[in-house]
């Protein structure tokens, strides 16, 4: 077994099997989703809380990105998905007829795996989303700016300059960017997509402080396929292999004592 | 051997080569043109020869040497013509530009270097360019106020001065024909189509005839004051002429109001002579041509070529760039979007004149007739939209570089990472709101990419033009002060039909032929510019998203 150390064992420990309904932000039911004819998830049930940070790990191909972009509809741009089953946000199913799409992205936010802000302003980056929802007065927006950018550990690298180019950041702090971006409209969800595979070290270990800051606020969702970070980022984690949910439990159970032979069998490094 | 292939230098040097050979080519073509084109308005020098023909006689004539060549001695005596006994094998001969078009057969002659007994360039030979009949070659022997001889000591002072004091107030008169008596002519048109509208819809009773009636009056009585002005203007400008002698010796009275410009060429230092070449070019550019476009200049060419080119980018742009954002965004993937592509890219390779037969029959005829009888019916039979004009010639060239600006639109939209469409997406825009926030501005640069090359198409494409609105001679602009200022319906002037017309329809080709190459030059100036004005555009358009390079 590698070591790793769990840094949230201080949480308090939830017991996935009973949780009331208050408690869970993503209730996902029965899911199997199509590529054309190819099926890329098998009946995939979990309970997301509210409030902590979920991974979900796997090896590459295993249908844990595919599985995160289901819960803001992004599968939807797929012309040849098919998605059968329900994903509830907060008791609500997303798949139903009735909900607009645009509006559930605007609870559920998403970051990507590489940073992908817009050829504008830092400061017209972080708005966007407020400026689609016609959001214009003055006082508003500056004031959202300086929230987000703080809760994305940006300010005080950028408040001098806000009105420059984004392209003019470092990676990491492109990425902190779409973070902040994201988190000005106010999701309820914040979906991060291997966030760091496209940044250094010292970036991702910004990243991953960030990511237990954010907690407070919203449920994250984060798809990895770094172990440690894992470990060292989520109260819960979720084991795929081959469009199935294998294990899924808190991180210190899933990381030290796993129930599934084919969990242990990728944490310690035998495939994946 | 075979080393020295594997190293791919051979390569290098067929590629390199094959640019080096583009290069000489369009730069050798613009010096060639530039040359030919700018040297006509520098002022030569005037020669006086003295001939002798074999029979004796002698004679003066006097020109500007506009070119020379060697002729075999055989040809010109088979031809008819007599030489002299000890010729030689070659013969140089001369062309020369007499002018004085009203008093000698051809402005144009051929002199041998056999008959040439003489040569001088006098320093007094004054160069006259005319609004009529072409230039006039002579010494100035005198000036005339109305039937009396002006004496002084500063003749060619004096002279200046009086050509200046005519035009200034020939430009007058000008200004009061194209102005409020312009507008005057302009008003009585209306106020007829008007009037007929009114018969037309039954509507024209007592009242609103007597309406015209008064309006009438009141235009004709203006007229007549603004007639009195006029005449008065034309009168004093014609009150000097002056004398001339010519190469005959004949003393020629010139009206002063006629001239345009005097000078002389071989008293001119270079400065001076650079001084006039400037101001020559000047006037080519904004002046309007005369004498059947064989002289003056090319101004209302240039606008209406400008004009019609930027109405086009204003067309073809929307239309382009909203058909690739359907066939690239919203079409769905199939075997008939794939074959609406390849006829849209087919269509780039349509001989341009069809177009223009497209343009005649569904533009002019079809919907500018059309808009005839549903909003100028007072005007019929004679049309208004419904004849060649620079809103169809825009349009039908707009089809024609539509391709262009589809497929580069086509081709920056996908250029344009998934992952920017899906951060929007992600933040709760629909699709049109990312199209219209992020995926258009970034797609800019391609846009004008498209836009460059059609302007660079269609400023340049003739053919079609002549069928949909081009004409040699266009009376008014397409843009004056008259309401509503933008007269769409109206024929206009253009470089590329002028070349044609004053090098292939002229009837005096030795006179055109270097204007031809101004206006070619002129031409590729003027597209240049326009070119440059467009990349200009897009290279800031580049840097500000220029995300794109990384």
């Amino acid at each position: 077994m590698i070591s790793v150390t769990p840094t949230n064992a201080n949480n308090q420990q939830l017991d996935l099997n009973n949780l009331t309904p208050a408690q869970v932000a993503l209730e996902i039911k029965d899911l199997n989703l199509y590529y054309g004819s190819k099926q890329a998830l098998y009946d995939v049930s979990m309970k997301i809380p509210k409030g902590q940070v979920t991974a979900f790990i796997g090896p590459s191909g295993c249908g844990k990105s595919t599985l995160l972009r289901c819960i803001n509809r992004m599968n939807d741009l797929v012309d040849i998905c098919n998605i059968e089953g329900e994903i509830n946000l907060h008791g609500k199913n997303i798949y139903d007829k009735s909900v607009d799409v645009a509006s559930l992205r605007r609870r559920v936010g998403m970051v990507f795996q590489r940073p992908n802000p817009f050829p504008k302003s830092i400061y017209e980056n972080v708005i966007y989303g407020l400026r689609l929802q016609g959001i214009k007065d003055r006082r508003t927006l500056d004031d959202a700016v300086e929230r987000s950018l703080r809760g994305a550990a940006l300010w005080d690298e950028v408040k001098d300059r806000l009105h420059d180019n984004a392209f003019g950041l470092s990676g990491g702090q492109q990425q902190r960017l779409v973070i902040a971006r994201a988190i000005a409209i106010e999701p309820e969800v914040l979906l991060l997509d291997e966030p760091t595979s496209a940044l250094d070290p010292i970036s991702t270990l910004t990243i991953e402080e960030l990511i237990n800051d954010l907690k407070s606020k919203y449920t994250v969702v984060i798809v990895t396929h770094n172990m440690q970070q894992a470990a060292r980022v989520s109260d819960q984690t979720a084991f795929m292999y081959m469009g199935e949910l294998i294990e899924y439990s808190d991180t210190n159970t899933l990381f030290t004592t796993p129930k599934m032979k084919k969990t242990e069998d990728y944490i310690t490094g035998r495939y994946g | 051997m075979r080393n020295w292939f594997k190293s791919g230098a051979p390569w290098i040097w067929l590629t390199g080569g094959a640019v080096s050979v583009s290069l000489v080519a369009v730069v050798g073509l613009l010096a060639l043109i530039a040359w030919r084109g700018l040297s006509f308005f520098w002022p030569s020098t005037v020669y006086e020869f003295d001939l002798e023909e074999l029979n004796g006689h002698r004679h003066t004539v006097i020109g500007e040497l506009y070119d020379s060549e060697l002729v075999p001695a055989d040809r010109i005596i088979d031809s008819g013509v007599k030489l002299p006994e000890g010729h030689g094998e070659m013969i140089e001969r001369f062309l020369l530009k007499t002018g004085n078009r009203e008093y000698v057969d051809l402005d144009f002659r051929w002199i041998m270097e056999t008959q040439i007994k003489g040569e001088q360039a006098p320093k007094d030979i004054a160069v006259f360019e005319r609004s009529t009949n072409g230039n006039f070659y002579g010494y100035v022997v005198g000036l005339q106020q109305g039937e009396q001889a002006v004496n002084v000591s500063d003749m060619r002072g004096e002279l200046i001065a009086r050509m200046e004091r005519a035009i200034e107030l020939n430009g007058k008169a000008d200004d009061l024909q194209h102005g409020p008596i312009g507008k005057i002519n302009y008003r009585l048109e209306r106020m007829r189509l008007e009037e007929r509208g009114l018969e037309l819809k039954g509507q024209l009773d007592a009242a609103a005839q007597q309406k015209f009636v008064d309006e009438r009056e009141q235009l004709q009585q203006d007229y007549l004051v603004l007639e009195k002005e006029l005449f008065a203007f034309r009168e004093q400008a014609s009150r000097d002429s002056v004398i001339v002698k010519d190469m005959d010796g004949r003393e020629v009275n010139l009206p002063m109001a006629k001239i345009l410009d005097v000078y002389f060429p071989n008293d001119m230092g270079f400065f001076a002579k650079f001084s006039h070449w400037v101001h020559q070019l000047v006037k080519f550019v904004v002046s309007e041509p005369r004498e059947a476009n064989t002289e003056g200049g090319v101004f209302p060419a240039i606008f209406g070529t400008v004009f019609m080119v930027m109405l086009m980018a204003v067309i073809v742009t929307p239309l382009g760039v909203v058909a690739a954002i359907y066939l690239h965004e919203y079409a769905k993937k199939g075997p008939i979007t794939k074959m609406i592509r390849i006829a849209v890219i087919n269509l780039a390779g349509v001989p341009s004149i069809v177009y223009g037969v497209f343009g005649l029959g569904f533009f002019v005829y079809m919907l500018g007739g059309s808009l005839d009888q549903l909003f100028y019916p007072e005007a019929l039979p004679s049309p208004t939209f419904g004849s060649p004009g620079v809103i169809w010639s825009a349009l039908t060239l707009a089809i024609l570089t539509l391709p262009v600006v589809i497929v580069s639109t086509e081709e920056g939209l996908s250029r344009i990472p998934s992952s920017v469409r899906q951060g929007s997406l992600a933040l709760g825009a629909t699709k049109a709101e990312t199209l219209w926030r992020i995926i258009i501005p970034m797609a800019s640069p391609a846009i004008m990419t498209g836009l460059i090359l059609a302007v660079a198409r269609a400023a340049g494409e003739v053919a079609p033009l002549m069928l949909v609105g081009v004409v040699k001679m266009a009376p008014t602009l397409p843009l004056d002060g008259n309401f509503p200022y933008f007269h769409l319906e109206r024929k206009f002037m253009h470089l590329g039909f002028h070349i044609y017309d004053v090098g292939f329809q002229s009837p005096n080709v030795e006179a055109a032929r270097p204007l031809v190459y101004a206006t070619a030059f002129l031409l590729v100036t003027v597209i240049v510019g326009l070119n440059m004005a467009a990349i200009g555009i897009r290279n800031h358009l580049r840097e500000k998203f220029r995300s794109l390079d990384q």
